[in-house]
C-alpha cells in the first residue's frame, strides 16, 4: 500500500474525505496539514491505499500528494476556482 | 506525542523575549505584544471611541502585519484569498475583542499575564480551553464558515494598505490623531522599538504558524502538540524573564491591567475562544494571515477594530484594579459587559449551529 496526502480548503472536506476513504476501506486519519506543504494551518487526510482514490476526495480538496520517505511529492492540485 | 518543530519553539521564545522587550521600554505592565487591547488603541487613536485613556495606534499591530507579508512574499506564498463568510467573520471577530476585552487581554496576553505571575488570568485559560472545546465539538460535526477562493492580489493589501496609512499618521501626528496622556494608551514604547519587535514576530509567527487557540485546538483534535509548544516557549520565556528582571509577581494582588472578576474572565475568555475557533485562529493569526494576502481574516480584524469601539462606547470593557495610597479599587467586568458576553455567547452559538453541515444537521 501506498501512503498518501491530502489538503483541504476547508476542515469539513477533510473530514468528509477521512469519512469516505475509512468507509472504502482505507487507513485513513486527520491530522494538521504539515508546514511544508501550507502557510495554512488547515487539516488534511493521510492515507494508505492500494490507488490514491482520487474519486473519493470531497469536492474542495486542494492537492493530494505521495508521500515518500517522508517526502511529499505532488500528485496532482486541484484546479484554484477564483473569483478574480 | 506528534513532532515538534525547532521554529514554533523559536519563535515562542522569540515573543516572549520580545514581550519583555517592549514593557521594558514603556509598554505596560504584562502587555508586551496584547493584538485585542493593541487594536482597541488604534480604534480609539481613530476617533471610534472615546475612552481616553486608550488611545494610540500601536506600532506593533503594524509590524505584525508587514512582517508577515514581507515574509509570506519572500516565501512565495502571499496569495489574495477571499470569499468564506466576511459578513459572519466580522461579527464574530467583533465579538471575540468583546469577550477579550472584558476579560483584559487577547489570548497571546493571557499567556503574558500568567508569564508575569498574574494568577487571576488562570481563570482566563480555563475559559479559553473551554471555549475551543466547545469549539471543536462543532468542527466535529461539520460546522464551516465555507472554502476561500483566490481573488486579485490587491484584495491582499487592504489591511496592509490601511495599516501603512497608520504608521504615517502616527510619525506625522496630524491633530485629528488621538494619543492617551494617561492610562495604558499613554505607555508604549518608542515607535522604532515596538514596530521592529512587531515586525520580527509577525514574520516568524508566519513562517511557524503560531496560534494561541489553534495549539489547544489540535492538542484536543489529533493529539498534536505542535503549535501548543510555542504556547508554552513563550509562557517560559516571560516567566524566567520576569524572575530575572525581578518582576515576577505570583500573587492574586493588584496586577497590571487585571481584575479579580473570575467567572466573567472565563466566560468572557471562553467566548474569545470558541469564536477563536470558528474564524480558524486567535487574534494573532488573524493578524497574520491577513498579512500573507487573506481579504477573509482583514475583514475579521476590522470586525475586531469595531468590536473594541463598541466595547468602549457601550461599556462592555472590563477595568482594572487599581490601588492609590494604599487604597485598593476593584476593577471587574460592568453590568453591560457581562450581557454582552452572554449576547455573545449565544450568537456564537447560534453561528455554530448555523453553519453545521447539511447532512449533519439531519442526524
Amino acid at each position: 500500500m501506498e501512503q498518501y496526502l491530502a489538503t483541504f480548503h476547508t476542515h469539513l472536506s477533510a473530514m468528509l474525505t477521512c469519512q469516505a476513504l475509512q468507509a472504502a476501506g482505507a487507513q485513513a486519519r486527520m491530522m494538521p496539514v504539515p508546514r511544508a506543504l501550507s502557510s495554512s494551518c488547515g487539516t488534511c487526510v493521510r492515507y494508505a491505499a492500494d490507488g490514491d482514490c482520487r474519486a473519493l476526495l470531497d469536492r474542495d480538496w486542494e492537492a493530494l500528494y505521495a508521500e515518500e520517505a517522508g517526502r511529499y511529492r505532488l500528485l496532482a492540485a486541484a484546479e484554484d476556482d477564483d473569483i478574480r | 506525542m506528534k513532532r515538534i518543530h525547532l521554529t514554533v519553539l523559536v519563535t515562542g521564545l522569540v515573543v516572549g523575549i520580545a514581550a519583555l522587550v517592549l514593557t521594558a521600554f514603556g509598554n505596560p505592565g504584562n502587555m508586551g505584544f496584547c493584538i485585542a487591547c493593541f487594536l482597541r488603541d488604534i480604534s480609539g487613536a481613530v476617533g471610534m471611541h472615546s475612552a481616553a485613556a486608550v488611545q494610540y495606534v500601536r506600532p506593533e499591530i503594524i509590524g505584525l502585519v508587514l512582517g508577515a507579508l514581507v515574509m509570506a512574499a519572500v516565501r512565495g506564498e502571499f496569495k489574495g484569498r477571499a470569499g468564506s463568510a466576511p459578513a459572519l467573520r466580522f461579527v464574530l471577530g467583533a465579538l471575540v475583542m468583546i469577550g477579550a476585552l472584558t476579560f483584559l487581554g487577547c489570548p497571546l496576553r493571557m499567556v503574558l499575564r500568567l508569564g508575569g505571575g498574574d494568577v487571576t488570568a488562570i481563570a482566563g485559560l480555563l475559559g479559553f480551553a473551554a471555549g475551543i472545546a466547545v469549539g471543536v465539538v462543532f468542527l466535529k460535526r461539520g460546522f464551516s464558515l465555507g472554502r476561500a477562493y483566490r481573488v486579485k492580489t490587491s484584495e491582499g493589501f487592504a489591511l496592509p494598505g490601511v495599516l501603512v496609512l497608520l504608521l504615517v499618521l502616527l510619525l506625522a501626528k496630524p491633530a485629528f490623531l488621538r494619543f492617551s496622556e494617561s492610562g495604558p494608551g499613554s505607555m508604549h514604547a518608542a515607535w522604532p522599538i515596538a514596530l521592529a519587535a512587531g515586525l520580527v514576530v509577525g514574520a516568524l509567527a508566519q513562517r511557524s504558524r503560531l496560534c494561541m487557540a489553534g495549539g489547544i485546538r489540535d492538542a484536543i483534535m489529533f493529539r498534536d502538540f505542535h503549535l501548543l509548544s510555542g504556547f508554552v516557549a513563550i509562557f517560559a520565556a516571560v516567566l524566567v524573564g520576569n524572575v530575572i528582571l525581578g518582576k515576577f509577581n505570583p500573587t492574586a494582588a493588584v496586577q497590571p491591567v487585571a481584575h479579580h472578576d473570575y467567572i466573567w474572565s472565563f466566560l468572557g475568555m471562553s467566548l474569545v475562544g470558541w469564536g477563536s475557533v470558528l474564524l480558524g485562529g486567535c487574534p494573532l493569526r488573524q493578524l497574520i494571515l491577513a498579512g500573507e494576502g487573506s481579504g477573509d481574516s482583514a475583514v475579521t480584524v476590522f470586525g475586531m477594530v469595531v468590536g473594541a469601539a463598541f466595547a468602549h462606547n457601550f461599556g462592555l470593557a472590563g477595568s482594572a484594579d487599581a490601588m492609590a495610597d494604599g487604597v485598593f479599587t476593584a476593577g471587574g467586568v460592568p453590568t453591560n459587559g457581562r450581557i454582552a458576553v452572554v449576547l455573545g455567547l449565544i450568537a456564537v452559538a447560534v453561528i455554530s449551529v448555523a453553519n453545521l453541515h447539511r447532512e449533519e444537521k439531519k442526524q
